[in-house]
């Protein structure tokens, strides 16, 4: 069944330009979705449009068949929406468990806060290790880990990651990405992905959606979009809508309105 | 070796009072990165409360000092809610607060002096004039009391912001408003709240000042002139820093007063300020390039 | 653009054709024909004597006005090109005040001979000061603004030499009493004259556009390769410098220098006033809101006399044009694209 849908969707920061300049799409539950596409695509725009953090110029976002445009971030999560940002967006003063009771924030009910961090502890063991480190302390990977596993506090039903692998060593990189096709076999989320590291985003997913200039160009089976001649043209900039540059271009994003980061 | 003993004791009473008015613009400056130029035009407000209160009703500071908190807490929440929600996205929002409050100073210095003239005023309840003796040592008890008050209050800061759901999540948006609006804290409602304590800390010091210091409408900007130097100092957003910063630059003040005059006690604020800014421009407990 | 070949000023004409192409020569121009005709009336307004009842009271008026436009035009290029609002920018002007009272009781120098050499003084100062606290951001510059003009009053309101609070008399300069105000005036225009080339001068400069790049992200004009510390001493430094001439002048028109007439916030309020209501970061824009605040206080006064609610006044028109008009006159016509092209000087 169709868990969000959005249609014709255009956003953008402050008083600039559009970022997403129309975006049709449609995620079904449980399973697991990568977005792709060179830099200023509007990527992380739609997750945070998604979200709230960002109010939908126009177009209509509706999750589980209920318009949810233009809600707080805090009303977008009490419906099962969590969203982990590129730059993490720890509490840096607080410790691993603090950072994970915040993260179960609109729990109210103190047993269940409590039995759900167990469940996370043991899904990401590495957390359960370091409870009374300060999140501004740990490593990328250990950071990134976290991020992801105070999105879960609250069971949601879909969890949005953006750029879960961005300034990541090889081996964090790995098992970050082990977590998440943990999370698809073992819990009953549905994950929608932005991933530069387009192999191992679409490796970990099952449908992708190419974004580009900020509408979304085509979609598929993600180990077919692999394969794609398309997305080479895309990235090494031969398409239409390319930028001309020949190499991959690494998506910084635009700078926001995120207070620092751990 | 003695006197210097019992300066440094006025000085740590004096801190206390400090730390209570600068935790107040802190927790506002943490929550909503505003910087309250009317902080201690507010609190000079509180004080001819707390003064009125006294001299015509026969109601000690002490005793009208949590309705002054109540009041001043209302009068927060309803002003924040009326002037900041709608310039809260806006790309100029920093500048544009420190001229609201700006602004806002003015207006309640003026209504002051309208109302209750440029005499100077100081209630005198009976501890005013007491002090205690502690070995060779005076502890002025108005002082005492007042440094009491302030760590009580301090302290319910404390506990609040470590043992309550709503403490927890004035933390969260202090330490990161993005990340805070992502676990689901409304950070519109903690706003609000946050300015609702502000405020009512500032009613609380007011209610101190009352009896006191000596004072008059316009004596607001050199309060507020010392604690936004400390703040500075402490590092904007600090709790932590607004404290310590408040009993060091008190202890120094006190001094500076006692060697040089009372006249001069106010530079030692700005001494330490622009010392802070040219050693180490984020403060004692504040993060680098914070704003 | 091409303008249409009618008589009225620009305004007055609805959108009814369609411009093809630009022509800045014809908008150059026109705003220099503008200028040129303002600096005359100004010049000639002292000649009005035998014709005005009321003629040292018309020349005090411009006196303020003027001296308002050059503090407001020097304060607008760090609190306006820069966006580092600067809320104890009197200081220089009573240090310029004092500076020159120095001179003239010590030295019998006439102020009018050492106010740019006061406001080289005053500009030094503000270099020092700006080296200190420019290396903070935002807010944390406003509040070592703040802490400079409550110390340097501190300073002056206990300081044997200037007086201390009793401050400082100066004699009546030479001139018989009719004429007294008249070298005020022109002395005035000068300077107000220079601060809004000056300002105009940076706004159309390699400085200026850095300034606006530092004033819109600084980490990205970092990043860009600006030298930013450089450059905000420098615009520190540059608005230091009228507001000394004036100070100096303006010491020198009231005959005593005392710390509560320049060293109180309330003239910084006043300065950022006027500024926030034409506009900040134009050329224009410090310079209308000058003249329409002081003419606003004028009336003000003279209609219901001089209370403690006038500052209560002057809060909530901020607050007001912050809230509902924050781009100011200018910004706000431009924005609408209503500007007169004579006022658009930017």
């Amino acid at each position: 069944m169709t868990l969000l849908e959005l249609s014709g969707i255009r956003a953008g920061y402050g008083i600039g330009p559009d970022i997403m300049t129309g975006v049709d799409l449609e995620v079904e539950a449980g399973r697991t979705y990568c977005i792709i596409g060179p830099n200023g695509a509007g990527k992380s725009t739609l997750l945070k449009t998604i979200c709230g953090i960002l109010k939908p110029r126009a177009g209509a976002v509706s999750f589980e068949g209920k318009e949810i445009g233009g809600l707080r971030p805090d009303q977008v999560l009490a419906r099962g929406i969590c969203f982990v940002p590129q730059d993490r967006t720890l509490f840096p003063d607080m410790t691993v468990r603090e950072n994970l009771v915040m993260g179960g924030y609109l729990i109210r009910d103190r047993k269940a806060l409590n039995s759900q961090m167990d469940r996370v502890m043991e899904l990401f063991p590495i957390l359960a290790e370091r409870s009374a480190q300060l999140a501004q302390t740990m490593s990328g990977g250990e950071q990134q880990m976290l991020a992801m596993a105070r999105a879960l506090m609250i069971q949601p039903k879909l969890m949005m990651i953006d750029e879960p692998s961005l300034g990541l060593a090889p081996q964090p990189t790995v098992q970050v990405f082990e977590i998440m096709g943990r999370l698809r076999d073992e819990m009953d989320v549905t994950i929608l992905l932005v991933e530069q590291n387009v192999r191992k985003g679409l490796e970990v997913s099952d449908w992708a959606f190419v974004l580009d200039l900020g509408t979304k160009r085509f979609e598929g089976p993600a180990d077919q979009i692999l394969a794609d001649a398309r997305i080479r043209d895309l990235y090494l900039g031969k398409g239409p809508s390319s930028k001309g540059e020949d190499h991959p271009p690494a998506d910084t994003g635009p700078a926001d309105e995120g207070i620092g980061s751990s | 070796m003695r006197g210097l003993v019992q300066v440094v004791i006025l000085g740590l009473l004096l801190g206390g009072v400090y730390a209570l008015m600068a935790s107040g613009l802190t927790l506002l400056f943490g929550v909503m990165r505003v910087v309250n130029l009317a902080h201690a035009a507010f609190m000079l407000v509180a004080a001819y409360m707390a003064f009125f209160a006294f001299d015509r009703l026969d109601i000690d500071p002490f005793v009208s000092l949590p309705a002054i908190m109540v009041v001043m807490f209302l009068g927060g929440a309803a002003l924040y809610r009326l002037l900041f929600p709608r310039i809260e996205g806006s790309p100029r929002y920093g500048e544009m607060t420190v001229l609201m409050t700006f602004g806002l100073a003015f207006i309640a210095e003026g209504l002051m002096s309208f109302f209750f003239t440029g005499t100077f005023r100081t209630a005198s309840p009976s501890y005013a004039t007491e002090a205690f003796r502690v070995g060779s040592f005076f502890i002025p008890t108005a002082q005492l009391y007042a440094s009491g008050a302030s760590v009580v209050l301090l302290v319910g800061l404390w506990a609040f912001l470590n043992f309550t759901r709503t403490g927890y999540g004035v933390r969260a948006t202090m330490q990161n408003r993005t990340a805070a609006q992502i676990v689901g804290v409304d950070v519109r409602r903690v706003s609000t709240i946050s300015f609702g304590i502000g405020m009512a800390l500032a009613g609380a010091s007011g209610a101190l000042i009352s009896f006191l210091f000596p004072f008059f409408p316009a004596r607001h900007w050199q309060w507020i002139a010392i604690l936004l130097s400390l703040i500075v100092l402490g590092g904007l957003g600090s709790l932590k820093g607004a404290v310590i910063g408040a009993l060091i630059l008190a202890v120094a003040s006190s001094l500076v007063t006692d060697y040089v005059g009372s006249a001069w006690s106010p530079m030692t604020f700005f001494l330490a300020l622009f010392l802070i800014l040219l050693v180490r421009p984020q403060g004692l407990f504040g993060k680098e390039h914070r704003i | 653009m091409v303008k249409p070949q009618v008589s009225g000023p620009p305004e007055l004409e609805g959108p009814m054709v369609e411009f093809t192409e630009v022509d800045p020569s014809t908008d150059r121009r026109g705003r220099m024909v503008f200028a040129a005709m303002v600096l005359l009336v100004l010049l000639l307004i002292p000649a009005l004597q035998p014709f005005v009842g009321f003629y040292s009271y018309m020349l005090q008026l411009g006196i303020v006005a003027l001296m308002w436009v050059a503090m407001t035009s020097s304060w607008n290029i760090l609190g306006g090109y820069t966006g580092y609002i600067s809320l104890g920018h009197n200081l220089f002007f009573g240090l310029g005040g004092y500076t020159a009272g120095l001179l003239l009781v010590h030295y019998g120098l006439s102020p009018f001979a050492t106010a740019l050499l006061a406001g080289v003084v005053t500009m030094f100062i503000g270099l020092v000061a700006g080296l200190i606290t420019l290396r903070t951001r935002g807010p944390a510059f406003i509040i070592s603004t703040i802490a400079l003009l409550l110390m340097t009053s501190l300073i002056m309101d206990n300081w044997d030499l200037v007086g201390g609070s009793n401050g400082m008399d100066l004699p009546l300069p030479d001139i018989p009493l009719t004429w007294l105000k008249v070298p005020f005036y022109y002395a005035m225009l000068v300077a107000a004259v220079g601060a809004v080339l000056l300002g105009y001068r940076v706004q159309h400069s390699k400085l200026g556009l850095a300034l606006r790049a530092i004033a819109q992200d600084e980490t990205k004009a970092e990043v860009a390769g600006i030298d930013t510390r450089r450059l905000k001493v420098l615009a520190f430094a540059l608005s230091a410098y009228f507001p000394g001439v004036v100070g100096a002048i303006w010491g020198y028109n009231l005959t005593y220098l005392r710390p509560t007439i320049f060293f109180i916030i309330g003239v910084a309020a006043q300065m950022v006033l006027m500024v926030v209501i034409g506009g900040r970061g134009t050329v224009a824009g410090p310079v209308i809101g000058a003249a329409l605040v002081v003419a606003l206080n004028e009336i003000a006064i003279t209609q219901f006399g001089s209370t403690e609610l006038n500052i209560v006044v002057t809060g909530v028109i901020l607050i007001v044009v912050l809230l509902f008009f924050p781009l100011g006159i200018i910004g706000t016509l431009r924005e609408k694209g209503k500007l007169p092209a004579v006022l658009d000087w930017d």
